[in-house]
């Protein structure tokens, strides 16, 4: 128990405590130059409530959406393939890793790196004769929705590949037996019993989407915002703390929305079991 | 073999490699700690700057450190909200910032800065006397006037069929894709109410709507809201036409010359940065000398030779080979400075807002 | 699983997505050795900007705080999170299920919010930004990573082991030093490179609780990303890429070996 304790207090002081603050924040005046005031107010959850704000999260949220779906049917192939790949498995494994540890930043630079008019695609394309003038891909939704799934995609094949590697053979085998095709084998067998592996995937990528706020700057030439921008701005140059904190206490909500549905599909439901 | 003995084989092979790498990574570790002068007499070992970015001499930090013997930490922003959103946040440990003009009253308000000691700043009479008492700091007495500047269009005289001379380029197609706007919604939202004949300290809610409608309507021609990339893209030719201010441009005119900057025109907005001391700035006595060491002569035109802005320093401006001259009364007339919002802030704000939101 | 086809749609998919991966950060790292300055025509092989790296007296003291910081902050972290994970594992069975729905709290908030809360605990406490509490944020995102790994390491170890030392007379202490940690270290030093690594490599949270003079390696890459696209950021995030790769890659089989042994 008491070796736990230095662990846990320190996620407390440096992570429960300032969530805590910030809620209580997100509860207060805000002081006329940055900075609140004592007294308690709903006045900044009021303030999000204008389409304005809905808007940049629905949007948001739909962005999020739409990388989780990019990333689900890129990684699970993926996932299905390392499951089969045998001695390369480790190997795999590895290269599947690797970018999640590498340095967001990078890896955003990277696209840019691509994506510019007199980047490395645009000049591909050109040196082949297939367009004349330089095709506008940076700067754009499409570039905003690359640079996520690009870096989402490692939290997605992980947890499949889990749930792919944990499914017993002997089932498909059965199906097979029984004279299912492969389509069939997999749409009522191996797809609901890696649902669990989707659905933690798809928290994983969903997550981080949301809250992304050097993608859409960088990649989407600051002309959209995100809602992790909102949160930024509040933070810096716009200097009103409270309603930023407002924000981020509603995009919380919709992360504990995302983790529930998640919750919901890992419960299995009842008599399934492992009699098959 | 025991488990305990193989793990211990593990355990040295790994300390083995960690000293491996200390020992490449050590001559980086003191590279930094080098050997020093100690500071002139009176003066803290160091100094804490915070200033725009692009916006000061190649040798102006390594020259101060290398006579006063004070190591220099130099970081930089893009916007006044940026900067002052920083200061807000408290405790900085910052020495020296660079405000623009209009945000001096609400810093001495706020009791943010320090008033200086001119008796320490012996060389504040090299400034021009219209630099020596300005509207933003009436006796001179919070901030050592750094540069000035305006903001116009920058654009590629080969790539553009034609100069643009009015803001309504952003707005009639003549670049689209290929043009950018600063990324900070004063500047924006400033250059769409100077269209319409407006002021661009205007607090009125129609005013501001009007300069919003005009702003979407010029985003959809917009490449991107972009601030320090301008340079860069402008040369490279990925944009064609760019809000900018005339220092950032003719940086970039060195390295093509096809880039030229025009004041559009209805207008646009002048200013004037001031070098102000932080009330907890933690090396006060060292940032006094590096104040009255930009305001000598030789100092003060190396500034604005490297960032092309003007110079408040007329002994600088003589012995400059090419200084930028400060506008004429007719461009004069068309030139506002900026004044702080006040409660209008959070209008703007959320008009900016809607700028950036809208599809 | 049995070595059934693979549909060919699935293959080039899998396939595509490693390419997706991958390909960039190659492309970017080929290009950090490439000696012509502007556009991605190739002007012959070039050192010339990493030289101009390691020139530059403000890249050299971020990459020093970088690495002060991913090691004090993977020293605390791994010191603290291999005590939280034996605490789970062998005194609290019952409390585990509940204390790691506590440690993947950190991991699915997002980063954005994690990073202003703490912004704003030191704005209240009146503690300045910088380098300690870069540290301080750093050391918090890494514990409950360092906890999973060790968990894990644990997992694979012999109990007996211990019981065994015990039931020979060797005391709760020595027990530790001479048989629990020997078999944990595998995990424990996977554990603290992969929180060097979180560390090293973190831009959000950096961004936001770093004050003067604690520009890491990723500020100092963001600052120079914003502004313009030129080799020296190849060369810069090359480095970062090797550097997170070869600790990845030792973690990796530190890890593994755990599931051998």
């Amino acid at each position: 128990m008491l070796l736990a304790g230095p662990g846990a207090l320190w996620l407390l002081a440096f992570f429960l405590v300032p969530i805590l603050i910030l809620l209580g924040y997100s509860f207060m005046p805000r002081g006329t130059y940055g900075g609140v005031e004592p007294g308690i107010t709903l006045e900044h959850y009021r303030r999000f409530l204008d389409p304005l704000y809905l808007g940049i999260l629905r949007r948001t949220a739909w962005l999020s959406l739409l990388c989780t779906l990019v990333c689900l049917l890129l990684a699970y192939p993926t996932a299905y393939v390392i499951a089969r790949s045998g001695r390369w498995r480790n190997l795999l494994l590895f290269l599947a890793v690797l970018p999640f540890w590498t340095s967001s930043l990078v890896r955003t630079y990277a696209m840019i790196f691509l994506l510019r008019d007199s980047g490395l695609i645009n000049r591909i394309l050109m040196d082949l004769g297939l367009i004349v003038a330089p095709l506008r891909l940076l700067y754009t939704e499409g570039a905003v929705l690359a640079g996520l799934v690009y870096g989402a995609l490692p939290f997605m094949i992980l947890p499949i590949y889990a749930s792919l590697e944990k499914l017993d053979p002997a089932l498909l085998e059965a199906a097979e037996v029984l004279g299912a095709r492969p389509w069939t084998r997999f749409v009522r067998i191996v797809w609901p019993l890696t649902l669990p592996g989707v659905a933690a995937g798809s928290l994983l990528v969903f997550v981080p989407s949301l809250g992304s706020f050097v993608v859409p700057d960088l990649l989407g030439g600051a002309r959209q915002m995100m809602i992790g921008n909102l949160i930024q701005n509040q933070f810096g140059p716009s200097r009103n703390w409270p309603f930023g904190s407002a924000v981020a206490f509603a995009v919380m909500a919709l992360v504990l929305i995302a983790m529930l549905a998640v919750l919901r599909v890992n419960r299995p439901p009842a008599g399934q079991g492992g009699a098959a | 073999m025991t488990p305990h003995a193989r793990s211990r084989r593990d355990f040295l092979a790994t300390a083995a490699r960690a000293a491996l790498a200390a020992s490449v990574a050590a001559p980086v570790l003191s590279a930094c700690a080098g050997e020093r002068r100690p500071p002139a007499p009176g003066l803290e070992p160091e100094l804490n700057i915070y200033n725009w970015f692009d916006y000061i001499g190649p040798e102006t930090i390594a020259g101060f450190e290398q006579e006063f013997g004070v190591r220099v930490t130099y970081d930089t922003y893009e916007s006044n909200e940026e900067m002052l959103g920083k200061l807000m946040a408290g405790a900085t440990g910052y020495d020296l910032v660079v405000p623009t003009g209009y945000q001096l009253p609400l810093l001495r308000e706020r009791a943010l800065v320090r008033r200086l000691d001119r008796s320490k700043l012996t060389n504040w009479g090299n400034l021009m006397p219209l630099f020596q008492g300005t509207p933003a700091d009436p006796g001179g007495e919070y901030g050592v006037p750094w540069q000035w500047g305006i903001t116009g269009i920058a654009y590629r005289a080969d790539l553009l069929p034609s100069a643009p001379e009015s803001w309504a380029a952003f707005l009639d197609g003549s670049a689209t894709g290929r043009a950018t706007m600063l990324d900070d919604g004063r500047e924006v939202l400033g250059a769409m109410l100077r269209y319409r004949g407006h002021s661009l300290n205007s607090t009125d809610p129609a005013e501001l709507a009007g300069a919003r409608q005009d702003a979407i309507a010029a985003k959809a021609h917009l490449l991107a809201f972009m601030t320090s990339a301008v340079k860069g893209q402008l040369v490279a030719g990925d944009v064609a036409m760019a809000q900018s201010w005339n220092g950032d441009t003719h940086q970039a005119q060195r390295e093509n010359p096809n880039i030229a900057f025009v004041l559009p025109r209805e207008g646009s907005l002048i200013f004037n940065d001031y070098m102000v001391l932080l009330s907890d700035a933690p090396h006060p006595n060292a940032a006094i000398a590096f104040l009255d060491y930009i305001l000598r002569p030789d100092i003060g035109a190396a500034i604005s030779e490297e960032t092309g802005y003007g110079t408040p320093n007329r002994a600088a401006h003589e012995r400059m080979r090419d200084p930028i001259p400060y506008p004429s009364p007719e461009e004069l007339a068309r030139l506002e400075y900026q004044l702080d919002l006040g409660a209008a802030t959070a209008l703007w704000d959320r008009t900016w807002t809607e700028v950036k939101a809208s599809a | 699983m049995t070595a059934r086809r693979v549909p060919y749609a699935v293959t080039v998919t899998a396939v595509l997505t490693y390419v997706l991966l991958h390909l960039p950060l190659l492309v970017l790292i080929a290009f950090s050795f490439n000696r012509s300055r502007f556009g991605v025509q190739w002007g012959g092989f070039t050192l010339d900007w990493y030289a101009r790296l390691a020139a530059r007296p403000d890249i050299l003291r971020a990459l020093r705080l970088s690495l002060v910081a991913g090691v004090a902050s993977a020293l605390l972290a791994t010191t603290m999170g291999t005590l939280a994970a034996l605490a789970l594992a062998r005194h609290l069975p019952r409390a585990r299920r509940r204390a790691e729905a506590l440690l993947y709290l950190p991991i699915v908030t997002p980063e954005i919010v994690a990073g202003v809360s703490l912004l704003v605990l030191f704005s209240w406490l009146g503690i300045g930004l910088g380098m300690a509490t870069i540290v301080m944020a750093h050391t918090a995102f890494s514990i409950p990573f360092v906890t999973v790994v060790v968990l894990a390491r644990l997992q694979g170890t012999d109990r007996a082991l211990e019981e065994a030392a015990m039931s020979l007379g060797a005391d709760e202490l020595s027990t530790f030093r001479r048989v629990t940690l020997p078999l944990l270290m595998p995990g424990v030093l996977a554990g603290a490179l992969l929180a060097f690594t979180l560390s090293f490599d973190d831009f959000v949270t950096t961004f936001f609780v770093a004050g003067v003079g604690s520009t890491t390696l990723p500020l100092a890459v963001y600052s120079m990303v914003r502004k313009s696209v030129e080799p020296t950021i190849n060369a810069l995030s090359a480095l970062l890429v090797i550097v997170t790769t070869v600790a990845v890659y030792f973690a990796d089989r530190l890890a593994r070996g755990s599931t051998r042994a």
